[in-house]
C-alpha cells in the first residue's frame, strides 16, 4: 500500500518517463561504442561480456548514478516544495515508512534501468560477438542450448550483482534528500560525493566501499572472494544507512 | 530598472542559499585526492610532464571534466527553483521589466556563480600546491599568471556550456528533464574530446582545453591543436541560440 501511495505521488513529475529515458540512454552507449569500433573488441578471445563490460561499464554506471540521484532529489523535491511533506507527518504514518517506500520504488526503478541496459548487451553480444567464430562461440562453446543457459547465468549473476552495488546509492541519496529542505543542497552534496568516487584510485579496497564508489565494480573484474566482501559492504552500508535515517528522522521530529 | 540594479536584487536573493557552501566543499573535496595522491606526480615523467604542471593539469582536469559543470547544473537548480517555490515569478513578472531583461540577469547571476566556483578552486590549487610542496619537499607551485590565465581560458570557454544549462532550465519545466538532461550531457564529453566534431559539443570545451594544455606541456604526448576557426563560430553561435531561446521562453509558462 505504501509502495502504490509513493508511486501515485511521483505519478506526474515525469519521473518514470526520465527514468526510462536514462535507462536507454545508458543502454545506448556500448551500442554506439561497439558500433564504432568494434574491431577493437571483436577480436578479444574472453567473454564477451567482461569485454562489453570493461570497455562501457565506466560510463554506464556513472549515468546510472546520475539518475538515481536525481530521481532521490525529485522524490523529496515534490515532499518539500509546497509543504506536503507537513501533511504527511500529519497521517497516523511513520516517516521512514515513507522514506523505506521510497527506497523501494526507487530500487526497482533501478532494477527496470538494469533491464533495459542488459537488453542492449545482449543485442550487442548477439550482434557484434555471436557469429560463427565469434568470442560467443569461443567461449560459451558451440552447442546452442548449453551455450545460451552459461549465458544467461552470466547475465543475472552480473546484473544481480551490478543491482546490489546500486543500493547504497539509493539509500543513501534517499537520505541526503530527506535530510536537505533545498533540491540544490542534495543536489551538490551528492555531486560532489560521486565526484569525490570517481577520482577513488581502484587499488584500495577500504576506499572503493564508499556507496558512490561501489556501482563502478564489475563482477568480471572480482574473484569470488572480493565479490563477497563488496556484497558484504554493500549491505553493511545499506543497513548503516538505514539506521541513519530512522535515528534521523525521530532526531528531527523531536527538535521541530 | 537598470540592468545592474536588477542583477544585484537577483543576487540577494541568493542570500541563505548555501551554494557558496557547497562550492566550496566541492572546491576543497576536488585538491584532497591530488594531496594525498602528491607522490604520483613524480612517476608521470615519462609522459615528458614536470611534476608540477602534472599537479596543476590533473587537478584541473578533475574539475572541467565534472566537478565544474555540475555546480553549474546545480546552481541553474538553485535559480529555478528560488522563483519557482512560493511563485516568486509571478511577482517578479508583474513588475515593468522585460522578462529577457530579467533572464538576462540570471544569466549574469549564473556567470557570477561561475566565476566565484572557479576561483574557489584556483585558490585551493594555490593552497594544495603549497601543502603538497611542503610534504614532498619539491616545488609544486607555479607561477600565479600562468595558472591565472589558464583559469581565464578555461571560464571564457565555458560560456556557451552554461548558457546551454541555462536554456535546459529555463525552458524544462520538469527538473527532472532539465537536470537529467544536464547532468547527462555532462558525460559523453570523455567520448567527444577525442573525435574530429569537438567543437559542435560545447560541453567539452572546458574539458578539450585542459587536455590540449596538458598535451603542450607533456613533451611525449601527441599536441592537440586548437583550431580557432571552426570553434569560435560554433561556440559564438551556440550561446546565441542558447540565450535566445532561454529568453524567449522565460516566464512563459507562468504568464499563460
Amino acid at each position: 500500500m505504501k509502495l502504490t501511495l509513493e508511486y501515485k505521488k511521483i505519478k506526474r513529475t515525469g519521473i518514470v518517463p526520465g527514468c526510462l529515458a536514462g535507462g536507454i540512454l545508458a543502454a545506448a552507449v556500448p551500442i554506439l561504442e561497439l558500433a564504432v569500433r568494434s574491431e577493437q573488441y571483436t577480436q578479444l578471445r574472453q567473454s564477451p561480456l567482461r569485454t562489453i563490460m570493461q570497455a562501457d561499464w565506466q560510463m554506464m554506471s556513472m549515468l546510472n548514478m546520475l539518475l538515481v540521484i536525481t530521481i532521490a532529489c525529485m522524490m523529496y523535491h515534490t515532499e518539500y516544495a509546497d509543504n506536503a511533506v507537513g501533511r504527511m507527518i500529519t497521517l497516523p504514518l511513520r516517516e521512514e515508512k515513507i522514506f523505506f517506500g521510497k527506497c523501494f520504488l526507487l530500487s526497482g526503478m533501478c532494477a527496470v534501468v538494469l533491464i533495459i541496459e542488459m537488453l542492449s548487451i545482449i543485442f550487442c553480444t548477439l550482434r557484434w560477438f555471436g557469429g560463427e567464430e565469434g568470442a560467443y562461440t569461443a567461449f560459451y562453446g558451440a552447442s546452442f542450448a548449453s551455450a545460451y543457459m552459461k549465458f544467461v547465468r552470466d547475465l543475472a549473476y552480473n546484473f544481480g550483482y551490478c543491482f546490489c552495488m546500486l543500493l547504497p546509492v539509493v539509500i543513501l541519496s534517499l537520505l541526503v534528500a530527506s535530510a536537505c529542505k533545498n533540491m540544490w543542497v542534495s543536489l551538490g552534496i551528492d555531486v560532489v560525493c560521486l565526484f569525490m568516487a570517481t577520482m577513488i584510485p581502484v587499488r584500495y579496497f577500504a576506499l572503493s566501499v564508499f556507496p558512490f564508489a561501489l556501482p563502478f565494480q564489475i563482477l568480471e573484474e572480482a574473484n569470488a572472494g572480493r565479490a563477497v566482501q563488496y556484497l558484504t559492504a554493500a549491505m553493511i552500508e545499506i543497513i548503516i544507512i538505514g539506521a541513519a535515517e530512522t535515528v534521523f528522522l525521530k532526531v528531527r521530529r523531536a527538535a521541530a | 530598472m537598470k540592468f545592474i540594479l536588477l542583477t544585484g536584487v537577483e543576487w540577494k536573493k541568493l542570500r541563505r542559499s548555501r551554494i557558496l557552501l557547497i562550492m566550496g566543499m566541492a572546491a576543497v573535496m576536488l585538491w584532497i585526492p591530488s594531496i594525498i595522491n602528491a607522490h604520483l606526480n613524480f612517476e608521470m615523467q615519462a609522459e615528458g610532464i614536470s611534476p608540477e604542471h602534472n599537479f596543476l593539469i590533473q587537478g584541473f582536469m578533475g574539475m572541467a571534466w565534472f566537478m565544474f559543470p555540475a555546480g553549474m547544473v546545480v546552481s541553474t537548480v538553485l535559480l529555478a527553483q528560488t522563483e519557482r517555490s512560493n511563485h516568486g515569478i509571478l511577482r517578479m513578472l508583474v513588475l515593468p521589466v522585460s522578462t529577457a531583461k530579467l533572464c538576462m540577469a540570471k544569466f549574469v547571476i549564473l556567470l557570477i556563480l561561475a566565476a566565484i566556483q572557479m576561483m574557489m578552486m584556483t585558490g585551493m590549487y594555490f593552497l594544495s600546491a603549497a601543502v603538497a610542496s611542503r610534504t614532498q619537499g619539491y616545488e609544486f607551485l607555479l607561477s600565479p599568471i600562468f595558472v591565472l590565465k589558464l583559469v581565464g581560458v578555461l571560464y571564457v570557454s565555458a560560456f556557451p556550456m552554461i548558457a546551454f544549462f541555462w536554456m535546459l532550465s529555463v525552458c524544462i519545466h520538469t527538473p527532472i528533464f532539465s537536470v537529467g538532461l544536464g547532468l547527462a550531457s555532462i558525460v559523453p564529453s570523455v567520448l567527444m574530446i577525442n573525435t574530429k566534431l569537438w567543437f559542435v559539443y560545447p560541453m567539452d570545451y572546458p574539458f578539450y582545453i585542459i587536455t590540449a594544455e596538458y598535451g603542450k606541456l607533456a613533451s611525449n604526448l601527441s599536441e592537440i591543436r586548437m583550431e580557432p576557426v571552426p570553434w569560435i563560430p560554433a561556440a559564438a553561435v551556440f550561446t546565441g541560440i542558447c540565450l535566445a531561446a532561454a529568453c524567449v521562453y522565460f516566464g512563459k509558462e507562468e504568464r499563460r
